[in-house]
């Protein structure tokens, strides 16, 4: 077995193949020798020697074509026939002789192929062969694993090599067993020049700190260890292993140095900006404990240190109502992200913080959330500026809301582009005021006022109380004071005009009431002095023409004279009697009075005219009318007054007369109503002023509807009276308030 | 004594009047029926005649400017010449005064409204103070 223990010694496989092909040719007498090897797709051949050499090219061509047939027994083949060259040599005598070689696996590695002068193998010979064949494929099955494992040893130091992370290992005596080639080049030698020596001598590239020989090692008693080595430049990562060695007691540790260096400094930077920055940064689990937060968050949330902060669970005082942090996880579960979102939470001191927040979810390989990241803003200076802000426009709508005026906001083109509630409160329409234009609502002949007040706005200058004639939702005519003010823009140019209206229809018709109270009041007192001082002077007219007259010496023709003054004196009297009743205002005795009762005795009075000159008097009464609280002859004085003017008014019309009376009751008051067909009244506005008389000179005095007014008045009743529309003529209304409404009362009073 | 009591007799009235057409004609009516009159201009000059003076009756006017009025001439009579208490005319111009009305109803004093006859006068002069 000279061939095997040769085949196993053998590194060298050509030289092998070469060797035991000459060998196996020798053993059998060959002439040649050869081995097929299949590499692969290829056949490679190999022979002894020279000998290789001394077969034709057609020879070989056809021992590796043989070769490569699939099935190939041992056994002896001719050689094809068409061989010029060995038909001139000797070998032209020659057979070939196959045998195969197979791996342990049936794998068929190559062929032994021998070039003899025999026709054909004994037993003992085949056998031989077979042997021949086992060893050479035993051999080959060896060569080939040597030649592998070579191969990977060799990869294998080429691919630490590769690694650009730094690898030492050294021995329990500190030396240096290998390091790879990136650790070397740092130090700018070959890596071999580096075995053997001390670990000591690698200081220089980064150390741990500790005392020991070696820079890289701390614990040897742990197999794995890890820890960060620095230089003044680098910093490494070194992860240490440690593996028994072949020979006992010889631990080698394996050191791999990982330059971190600019890791470091990413993470260096990443942790500034974390820290640095204004906004809160958070990282969160779902159930409320923070991961790590950055100083803004510490300082927005109010705690002393991000320490406090990580080390105690601080969700529940975090959310001033639970529900909050339920509803923030719900809508990041479903969400995922949730940008500007608005949160209340409080801080450590308990003061409330508003923030807005980004938010992102992280989530598991399940989907769920595994951790909450967020950037967190402060807007509580801002929330309490907006909500102040909020609070001063709902302030001012407020006032705009419940203001009695309607305010208006028009463009510079009078258009209407805001009105407040109270515009709808009166009646108006939204579609009949915003966009329209507000001057359409003015009474026509007003419009140019309206238009200049509007124009002088916009030129900048208020307008204030413009007392216009405006319509009103209803279609009605109101007296409204009107205000323009300008609104001016950034640029203090005016872009608006703001309208504030008051209806002051009431305000206008009450102060025209007080002002004519007033004017009579006035009128009263001046009358009544004028009488007091006419009265004295018509005395002394009087009684002299009394004496006069009753002194026998006056001639009969001066007598005549003196009765003339006589007569005109006593009709000044009755004059200044007039005035001072009016004036006067005589306390009036409140008592119930039958109002139809007192009307119908004023009527028989004056039936006698009525009837001569045919003036119907009609009397609509309501006969269940509740008595009037007043003075019954006073309350006679002024329906005669009326009467009189009725039947003056009738009688001066020419037509056949009618007044009607009617009674009803309006309100808390009797209200009577005279309406009659005559003339109407030049002036009602004026008719219940003193000496206010459209009759003839000598008729009356002008006195009788204001002593009517003044004895209405003293009642708190109301005299009213207008000309009739329709059929002419004039009405006049007396409302007098209702006594207290007490059966006994009313009882005694029917009587009279 | 009898001439003394003749003085008494034909003492005069008391006018109390400031209007000058008044007091003429008052003083022409009253003597032509046989009166004898003293006139005063003002309250406070009618108050210093009764003081000094003896009057059969007083004739005042109601409203007169200075400090004392026909009412105040009225309640110094009750006080200090109770005699003549129910010798008393009140002329007026106004009865509408309400103080003025008051004192009428209280005390019952004639009252005769300016403008007024000769005849009205006479006949409210002679049922107070009787003929002369």
């Amino acid at each position: 077995m000279e061939l095997a223990v040769d085949a196993a010694q053998s590194r060298q496989l050509p030289e092998f193949l070469e060797r035991f092909a000459g060998r196996a040719a020798r053993m059998l007498n060959a002439a040649w020798g050869g081995v097929a090897v299949f590499r692969g797709r290829e056949t490679d051949l190999y022979a002894a020697g020279e000998e290789e050499k001394a077969i034709s090219s057609t020879l070989r061509s056809w021992i590796l074509s043989s070769a490569r047939e699939n099935r190939v027994a041992t056994g002896v083949r001719r050689l094809p026939p068409t061989d010029e060259a060995a038909q001139k040599t000797s070998q032209a005598a020659l057979s070939a002789v196959f045998v195969p070689i197979s791996a342990s696996d049936g794998e068929r590695l190559g062929i032994l192929c021998l070039l003899t002068r025999r026709k054909r193998l004994d037993a003992k010979e085949k056998k031989l062969l077979h042997a021949l064949a086992s060893h050479a494929a035993l051999s080959l099955e060896n060569l080939r694993r040597f030649s592998q494992l070579e191969k990977s040893k060799r990869q294998w130091v080429e691919d630490i090599d590769a690694i650009s992370d730094y690898i030492v290992v050294h021995d329990r005596a500190w030396k240096i067993l290998r390091t790879n080639r990136s650790l070397a080049s740092h130090l700018g030698v070959p890596p071999v020049a580096l075995v053997g020596e001390a670990m000591s001598g690698l200081r220089q590239i980064a150390e741990t700190g500790s005392d020991l020989p070696c820079p890289f090692c701390r614990d040897t008693q742990r197999p794995r260890e890890e820890y960060v080595a620095a230089s003044a430049e680098r910093i490494f990562l070194v992860s240490t292993s440690r593996a028994p060695g072949v020979v006992e007691d010889d631990t080698r540790t394996i050191h791999v140095l990982k330059d971190i260096t600019d890791r470091r400094e990413a993470e260096r930077r990443y942790r500034e900006l974390f820290d640095s920055i204004q906004e809160g940064l958070f990282f969160a689990t779902p159930d409320g404990r923070f991961l790590d937060v950055n100083d803004a968050m510490v300082r927005m949330l109010g705690y002393a240190s991000r320490e406090e902060m990580l080390r105690a669970d601080v969700s529940p005082h975090l959310y001033p109502a639970p529900a909050a942090r339920e509803r923030f996880l719900q809508a990041l579960a479903e969400r995922g992200v949730l940008r500007n979102y608005e949160e209340t939470l409080r801080r450590k001191d308990g003061a409330l913080l508003h923030t807005l927040q980004n938010i992102t979810a992280v989530r598991d390989a399940q989907g769920r959330i595994a951790q909450i990241r967020g950037l967190m803003l402060d807007v509580t200076e801002q929330k309490s500026f907006q909500s102040q802000l909020q609070r001063e426009r709902d302030f001012n709508q407020k006032i705009l809301n419940t203001t009695q005026s309607m305010i208006l906001v028009l463009d510079t083109a009078g258009l209407i582009s805001y009105a407040n509630r109270r515009c709808y409160e009166a009646g108006y329409r939204e579609d009949e005021l915003i966009g329209h234009r507000l001057v359409d609502w003015v009474e026509p002949s007003h419009r140019k006022d309206f238009e200049a007040a509007l124009e002088t706005t916009a030129n900048g200058q208020q307008v204030e109380n413009l007392e216009l004639q405006v319509r009103r939702s209803d279609g009605s005519m109101g007296h409204f004071s009107i205000s323009l003010s300008p609104m001016r823009d950034e640029q203090s140019a005016v872009n608006n005009v703001v309208v504030v209206m008051t209806d002051i229809t009431d305000a206008v018709l009450l102060q025209a009431k007080l002002s004519h109270s007033e004017r009579m009041a006035t009128i009263g007192r001046l009358v009544s002095g004028v009488a007091h001082e006419v009265n004295n002077p018509l005395a002394a007219i009087l009684g002299f023409t009394d004496l006069l007259l009753e002194n026998p010496e006056v001639p009969l023709s001066a007598r005549e004279d003196l009765k003339i003054i006589l007569q005109e004196t006593q009709r000044t009297k009755d004059i200044v009697q007039d005035l001072l009743s009016f004036a006067r205002q005589r306390p009036v005795q409140r008592e119930p009075v039958q109002v139809n009762a007192v009307l119908r005795q004023t009527i028989k009075l004056r039936s006698y005219d009525f009837a001569s000159h045919g003036v119907e008097v009609s009397e609509e009464f309501d006969e269940m009318l509740a008595p009037a609280l007043g003075d019954a002859q006073q309350l006679q004085q002024v329906f005669l007054n009326i009467l009189n003017n009725a039947y003056d008014a009738v009688q001066e019309a020419g037509r056949r007369g009618r007044i009607t009376i009617r009674t009803e009751r309006g309100g808390n008051s009797v209200q009577v109503m005279v309406t009659d067909n005559g003339t109407g009244i030049a002036d009602p506005q004026h008719i219940f002023d003193p000496f206010y008389t459209t009759k003839q000179p000598g008729k009356g005095t002008g006195l009788g509807l204001s002593i009517c007014y003044g004895i209405v008045r003293a009642h708190g009743g109301e005299i009213q009276c207008w000309n009739n529309a329709d059929s002419g003529g004039s009405t006049f209304v007396v409302r007098i308030p209702i006594a207290a409404e007490l059966p006994a009362l009313a009882a005694k009073e029917a009587g009279r | 004594m009898t001439s003394q009591a003749a003085v008494e007799q034909t003492a005069p009235i008391l006018l109390i009047e400031d209007e000058p057409s008044v007091i003429a004609f008052l003083k022409a009516a009253l003597e032509r029926k046989g009166y004898s009159v003293v006139n005063a201009s003002s309250g406070a000059e009618g108050l210093k005649h009764l003081a000094e003076g003896r009057y059969s009756g007083v004739i005042s006017d109601i409203r007169m400017p200075g400090a004392v009025n026909g009412a105040e001439v009225h309640a110094w009579i009750q006080k200090n010449r109770p005699e003549l208490g129910s010798k008393i005319i009140l002329i007026s111009g106004d009865t509408a005064n309400s103080e003025t009305q008051a004192l009428l109803a209280r005390s019952g004093t004639p009252c005769i409204e300016k403008p007024f006859r000769v005849h009205q006068l006479m006949s409210i002069v002679e049922k107070t103070f009787g003929k002369p």
